[in-house]
This record gives structure tokens, C-alpha cells and sequence, in this order.
């Protein structure tokens, strides 16, 4: 570059800071109009953030108890009569006893209002109980909760509940529930236990579609194989054109078509996690082929090897164990996929915890939330482990 | 012996990688071919075997061109002729041991050897083979845990593999450090010494060529323009060869 022409250059770079700056500030207009309008468009309500706490705090204190175990329960029942309203004879207080359960109410008749006192003896020790009001006719109430102390002693104060008055008797009850045995799986847990399993073959099932399909079409998808010729090279864009579609469409869509086609169950979602694999697999692997080593390729042709035996030897080890590492990757991904690919109606226990979400049984659904972030741990674990193993 | 007659090589795209060369090289000769990068020595060396085609000309070895086999013929050919790669050319995954069995492909039957089975006797001589090399105890190790120096180690016994008459060394030991160049060169030089194996090896330095050659043939864009004894090439020579700017640089 000549003296003249560097002179020439150097006045031109200051208005290009300036113009730079400029641009900066047009920019920055420009992200702040973009962001002000992203931000009510999707309607962004801090307030409510804090507002709507209370709501899911019941839901989530729910899912973090799932109804995983279960024991058996036992109960212990004692009852007295009480009148409403008075008469003339008031049934009588129960018989103390020495070791037989019974209840002293501090009056054995009155009207609805009234506090009452209910004391009880010689019941199950530290033991939770509740206290019902069992009417002649109508339904059952429960008044209050109560703990009995060592001795399987409590009083509890309760108020006579507005109930009709009758001349028949009316009942005390004090029930006292305590688990007995050991845990055992509940019955949420078993059908969860059945429809994970039906989720990771599901898995399972559309990872070998996708194998299948997508080994022999990757070799058609790798442009140093295909770029031999004008024909072979219209191959590879169709079937990279398909890939990329395929593959751009979200695996939820693809099972409500399938759930159309098929019906709903997990036959949707094998077919429609397949499609989706057979196109990311595909991918996945002809990049692999396209970037084999050659040198391997021409040292075993030197040694007087055959087609067969070149393959074998020098292109077989270059690809099987990425093809197994994405394949595992892609197992991994199809499990995590198929927990809500039930959803939308492609089976599997994703279909299970959007039943029971709908019907706001939050602990059941917290069994299913549960089992489903195990799974994926554990397969994202082996995933991780296998791959690190065999590249 | 080994005849070149004519030898050209054109490239699809038009370039000329070879024109019109011959030379012969005797049996037990270690000829050096040396030149600049892209002056055509690893397309002279990928003719011999035919990995390259030639455009023209003919390549006559024990008496038979080797231009107009085909098939099996050629595999039958291929398999008496060791080549050493600079990159190597093992295959990273698989284990040294494979990669030294790989050298038995064109004895062994094509079937057996596809899943994976080679004689038992062949097992024993690649571990032979690997001993010689001085690298038994890695054996089993994936070829890519070994250092530059190891894998070309790996080659050379791949090679021995074959039980070649002749060995093509296309700059086996460009990617190495100058310790290592030369100890990867000995092995060679005693397989030509000891065994009488003809070796036809292309090499960046001139010291190198010096050190090992019997004969040394000079490549510039694809001709011939020296072919003598390696005490022949003075200053003049080497200015010829590589150019007027070059410089010799040394390795010991």
C-alpha cells in the first residue's frame, strides 16, 4: 500500500466511529421497543407471581408426599349415646372400667351449640384419633382430631353440632386409625411401576425403528459417498431434505397424528418417537460417515485386502461406535420424550400423570413426577457412562 | 526388480502429478525419493500398489505389469508389498493387535477374517512381529492410547504382516520428532539389510536421505531431475531440487 493511499484512509475512520456509535444507539432503540413489546405480549405479571403462591403450595406439598408406600390399618371405636334434645331420662354415662375402652361425656344431653366435653379412657396409647357425631339419620361428622397420651387418655371440647332432633339416641364416636406391618408398594405405585415400563420399551421400540430405518439411509444422506455422480447427489439432497422436515417437527405433533392414525396408546407414540428418530439418527450418523478417515481405508487396501475385508477392518470400527453412542443418546432422549408423549395420547405414563392431574390427585400425580425424573436420571447416567466408554 | 516405464499420472482436475517416469530399482535397494511437497511422491508410491491409477505408462515388478492386473491379481500382488504411511493409517479404535493382523488380509480366507478369526499361527506372528518393533506390551491397547512414534511402529509391523519383497514408505516419518525419525528409519534399514527387502521411501530431509539411502531419486512438479547416489548431491543439486531459496536443515 502506497504512502498516499494510507492517507487517504485515516480521516475516513473517525466519521465510522461515530457512525458505529449511532448504529449502537438505533440498535439498543430498536431492543428496547422489541423487549417492551415481548413483555406484554406475554403478559408478564410479577405481582401475580406472589399473589398466586398460596394456590400451588397445596399442590406441591401434595407431589412431594407421593402415595408411594402403604401400610394396613388398624382401629379401635368406642361410642356413647347422647339425647337431643333433654327429656325426662338422659341414657346413661358409660361404665368405667378397669381395661375396657370407654367415653365420659361431661353431659349426656343438650341442644345443638352447646360445648361438651369428651374424655376418654383407657384407649390405644399415643395413638391419633377423631371424634364423630353419628346421627340417628343423615350423615356423619367429623368434630375434632385428638392424640390419646400414655395412659390412652384425652378430653377434647367440641360444640353439639347443628343436627336434627329426634327421639331416637344420638352416638359419640371416638376412632382412634393407627399402620400396622411393614410398608408395602401402593397400588399408584404399581400402575405407575407398569406404565414406566411400558414407557421405557415404548422407548425401546422407537430407538430400533429408528435404527433400522435411519443406518441404511444414512449412508444415502453422506455427501462424500454420494457426490460420485449427478443422480446419487439428487439422493442426497431428497433424503436430507426429508430428514431436515421430519426432523423439525416436534415429536408432540407427530404423536397426535399417529394417535389419529393408529388410535390413541402407546402404538402412537412408538411411531411417532420413530419418525422423529429416523430423522435425528440419520442425520447424526451420515455426518459420521461424511467424516471417516481415509487413510485406514487405503492402508487395509494395501495390504491385498477385499472390498468385504476393507470394510470391515477400516470403516466398520470408524462408525459402530458413534452409531452406539447416538443410538444410546437417542434411547436417552426418546425415554424423557415418551413420559409426555402420553399426553397427547401416545401411552405410556405420561397419559397416566395427565389423567390424574385432571382430576387434581396431585399425590398419585406426584408418583408419576416422581418415577419419571428417576427414570431420566438414571438413563441420562448409563447414557453418559456407555458413551463415555466406547468413543 | 522393480521397472518404471513412462509413468504418468493426470488427476481429474488437470494437474500433472507425474510426467513420463522411469527408473528401476533393483532388488534390496533403499531408494530415496526426496522433493518438495507436491513434487509427486506419494502418487509415484500409490501407483506401485495401484491405490492411485495411472494415466500412462507401465510398472513391472518379478516380471509382471502390475498396471493390467485386476481382481485378485492385484490383491495377490498387493499383499507382497508393505506400505508405511506418514499419517499411519491405523485404524484409531481397534486395537494394536488388529490393526497388526490387518496386515494378513489378502493371505487369509476373506470370510473367516470378516467376523473377526485369524489362523492361530497368525496371531503368533504378529506378536512376533509386534516384539520386533519393541512394542509386545501394547498389544492390546487402542491403537490411538499409543504415541506418534509407537504407531508408526504399529505400521512398520502391520508391513511385516505381509511378508513383503518390497516396501513402499510414503514420508514415514514427517509427523515424528527427529529422535524417533531415526529409530522408525533403523527398523526399516534393517529389514532391507537383513532381510533383503526392497524399499522405496519418500523422505522430507536430505540428511535422512543421506543417512539411509543406497540410491536417491529427485522429484520437482512430477520429473525426474536427479537420480544418483546420495554423495552426489551438492549445493548445486540440492538448489536445484528444491529451489533457489531453500535451505538444508539438519537432523541428527
Amino acid at each position: 500500500m502506497s504512502a498516499q493511499e494510507e492517507r487517504q484512509e485515516k480521516p475516513a475512520k473517525e466519521p465510522r466511529g461515530l457512525l458505529s456509535s449511532r448504529r449502537f444507539i438505533g440498535a439498543l432503540f430498536v431492543g428496547i421497543l422489541v423487549y417492551a413489546y415481548a413483555w406484554q405480549s406475554t403478559e408478564i405479571n410479577l405481582r401475580k407471581l406472589v399473589t398466586g403462591y398460596p394456590d400451588i403450595v397445596h399442590i406441591v406439598t401434595q407431589i412431594v408426599q407421593p402415595d408411594v408406600l402403604s401400610r394396613d390399618k388398624e382401629y379401635q371405636e368406642v361410642l356413647t349415646n347422647f339425647q337431643l334434645p333433654c327429656t325426662d331420662s338422659p341414657p346413661e354415662r358409660m361404665a368405667a372400667s378397669e381395661s375396657e375402652p370407654y367415653l365420659v361425656l361431661s353431659h349426656t344431653c343438650g341442644v345443638p351449640g352447646e360445648p361438651l366435653s369428651v374424655e376418654g379412657f383407657n384407649l390405644r396409647p399415643n395413638t391419633r384419633g377423631t371424634v364423630r357425631w353419628i346421627p340417628p339419620a343423615g350423615t356423619i361428622r367429623s368434630l375434632a382430631h385428638f392424640d390419646s397420651d400414655g395412659e390412652g387418655h384425652f378430653v377434647e371440647g367440641i360444640s353439639i353440632p347443628s343436627v336434627d332432633e329426634s327421639e331416637e339416641l344420638h352416638q359419640i364416636q371416638a376412632e382412634l386409625r393407627w399402620e400396622v406391618g411393614l410398608p408395602y408398594a401402593s397400588e399408584t405405585a404399581r400402575i405407575v411401576f407398569d406404565k414406566m415400563l411400558e414407557t421405557i420399551m415404548l422407548a425401546l421400540m422407537a430407538t430400533t425403528l429408528g435404527v433400522f430405518a435411519a443406518v441404511p439411509l444414512s449412508f444415502l444422506a453422506a455427501r462424500n459417498l454420494m457426490s460420485v455422480s449427478r443422480p446419487t447427489m439428487i439422493i442426497y439432497f431428497v433424503i436430507r431434505g426429508i430428514f431436515n422436515i421430519v426432523r423439525s417437527i416436534e415429536p408432540l405433533i407427530w404423536a397426535v397424528v399417529f394417535a389419529v392414525w393408529v388410535g390413541i396408546g402407546p402404538f402412537a407414540g412408538v411411531l411417532a418417537l420413530g419418525m422423529h428418530s429416523i430423522a435425528a439418527l440419520g442425520k447424526l450418523y451420515s455426518e459420521q460417515v461424511e467424516s471417516i478417515d481415509t487413510g485406514p481405508i487405503e492402508a487395509v487396501t494395501a495390504t491385498g485386502a477385499n472390498v468385504l475385508q476393507t470394510i470391515v477392518y477400516a470403516v466398520v470400527p470408524q462408525i459402530v461406535p458413534p452409531y452406539l453412542a447416538f443410538t444410546i443418546y437417542r434411547w436417552d432422549i426418546n425415554v424423557r420424550m415418551s413420559t409426555i408423549i402420553g399426553m397427547v395420547g401416545g401411552g405410556g405414563v405420561g397419559f397416566l400423570l395427565i389423567q390424574w392431574v385432571n382430576l387434581l390427585r396431585y399425590k398419585q400425580a406426584g408418583v408419576a413426577v416422581w418415577a419419571i425424573t428417576v427414570v431420566v436420571w438414571v438413563m441420562d447416567f448409563i447414557s453418559a457412562y456407555v458413551r463415555e466408554k466406547i468413543v | 526388480m522393480l521397472e518404471v516405464q513412462n509413468l504418468t499420472k493426470i488427476y481429474d482436475g488437470g494437474t500433472v502429478a507425474l510426467r513420463d517416469l522411469s527408473f528401476t530399482v533393483k532388488d534390496g535397494e533403499f531408494l530415496v525419493i526426496i522433493g518438495l511437497s507436491g513434487s509427486g511422491k506419494s502418487t509415484l508410491l500409490r501407483c506401485i500398489n495401484r491405490l492411485i491409477e495411472p494415466t500412462e505408462g507401465r510398472i513391472i515388478w518379478d516380471g509382471v505389469d502390475i498396471t493390467l492386473l485386476s481382481g485378485a491379481e492385484l490383491r495377490h500382488a498387493r499383499r507382497r508389498i508393505g506400505m508405511i504411511f506418514q499419517q499411519f493409517n491405523l485404524v484409531k479404535r481397534s486395537s494394536v493387535l488388529t490393526n497388526v493382523l490387518s496386515g494378513r488380509l489378502g493371505y487369509v480366507n476373506p470370510w473367516r477374517s470378516a467376523v473377526g478369526r485369524f489362523p492361530k499361527e497368525d496371531v503368533e506372528q504378529a506378536l512376533i512381529c509386534l516384539d520386533r518393533v519393541g512394542i509386545l506390551d501394547q498389544a492390546h491397547k487402542r491403537a490411538d492410547e499409543l504415541s506418534g512414534g509407537q504407531q508408526q511402529r504399529v505400521g512398520i509391523a502391520r508391513a511385516l504382516m505381509q511378508e513383503p519383497t518390497l516396501i513402499l514408505a510414503d514420508e514415514p516419518v514427517a509427523s515424528l520428532d527427529p529422535a524417533t525419525s531415526h529409530s522408525i528409519l533403523r527398523y526399516i534399514e534393517d529389514l532391507n539389510r537383513d532381510e533383503g527387502v526392497t524399499v522405496l521411501c519418500s523422505l522430507h530431509f536430505l540428511s535422512l536421505a543421506r543417512a539411509y539411502a543406497s540410491r536417491i531419486i529427485a522429484l520437482k512438479d512430477g520429473e525426474m531431475v536427479f537420480e544418483g547416489l546420495p554423495a552426489e548431491i551438492d549445493d548445486a543439486r540440492f538448489k536445484e531440487i528444491y529451489g533457489e531459496e531453500a535451505i538444508q536443515v539438519e537432523i541428527r
